[in-house]
């Protein structure tokens, strides 16, 4: 395996590099090529910047959608049923 | 008194004896919270409401043994992921093949190393993006990138990047081996960031 890893095989590990599942040599190879290419540079500050974009665009809304008070109405209608059946 | 007006944990003990109004007020400050999580699983909305519903029933069925050693909106949250994941494996989806298709990387030269670098744009402008985030743009954009993905990359992506779970965590729970929700990761993570750099550079991928 070459040292310098090209940037497709880079592109295609760096998942496995952020998670420190690489082994040594290779993970020398990918940090030595990210220090090298800006293009591959800037696709790892991407990858490690979707999670806290995508937190913070996937937040929770203040107000709960429709479908969401539906289902609290049904279950509380069938909590009352199950009372009055009780009773 | 109305159910609003009174603290949680009356409102617990009350919606624990059956009273339903008391639930309510209960669990209306955190349906939003809720519904979120399982539809981010989910995807689809009427199998979100399917599951909420399910969620909300576990939830008062087991309120008599909530002890409050967390808060009710984490215990709340817990129960919500595991209905949503629930239905997530009861369910068929025929479009949850996986997808045999490279990445969607490049355009790389015949050693694999980029071409025409001058024209390769860069992600991650913050700027733009949190005003994205502010005009809900980015939100519509992530969720319809999101639905883009194969489930298997999706629910991936989703315990990962979004519940913070980690990776063994996920591969116990999908019963994967660890290289494989890796795999399935960093697929999704490419798509949705193309998604995203074609969305915030206007249309430029």
């Amino acid at each position: 395996m070459k040292l310098l890893p090209s940037c497709h095989d880079v592109q295609t590990e760096l998942t496995e590099y952020l998670e420190g599942a690489l082994p040594l040599r290779r993970r020398l190879g990918i940090w030595l090529h990210l220090l090298l290419c800006r293009v591959c540079a800037g696709f790892l500050r991407g990858l490690e910047a979707l999670p806290g974009v995508a937190k913070r665009s996937l937040a929770a809304p203040a107000k709960a959608p429709e479908a969401a008070t539906l289902a609290l109405a049904q279950v509380q209608a069938q909590v009352q049923a199950a009372l009055r059946k009780e009773k | 008194m109305t159910a609003t007006l009174l603290a949680e944990p009356e409102l617990i003990q009350r919606a624990a004896q059956g009273d339903s109004e008391a639930f309510g007020g209960l669990v209306q400050p955190h349906l939003s919270l809720f519904f979120n999580g399982i539809q981010r699983i989910l995807g689809n909305e009427a199998d979100a409401q399917d599951a909420l519903q399910d969620a909300l029933m576990s939830m008062h069925r087991d309120l008599p043994r909530f002890e409050g050693r967390s808060r009710f909106s984490s215990w709340g949250y817990k129960i919500c992921l595991n209905a949503a994941l629930m239905t997530r494996r009861s369910r068929v989806r025929i479009q949850d093949m996986e997808r045999p298709e490279p990445l969607a990387l490049g355009p790389f030269d015949e050693r694999g190393h980029h071409t025409e670098t001058d024209h390769l744009p860069e992600w991650q402008e913050e700027a733009q993006a949190h005003a994205l985030v502010e005009k809900q743009e980015m939100r519509a954009c992530l969720l319809r990138a999101l639905d883009e993905l194969p489930d298997s990359q999706r629910i991936v992506f989703v315990l990962k990047d979004l519940e913070d779970w980690d990776l063994d965590a996920i591969a116990r729970h999908l019963q994967l081996a660890p290289g494989t929700v890796r795999q399935r990761l960093h697929r999704a993570r490419v798509l949705l960031q193309a998604r995203l750099r074609s969305h915030v550079l206007g249309g430029r991928s």
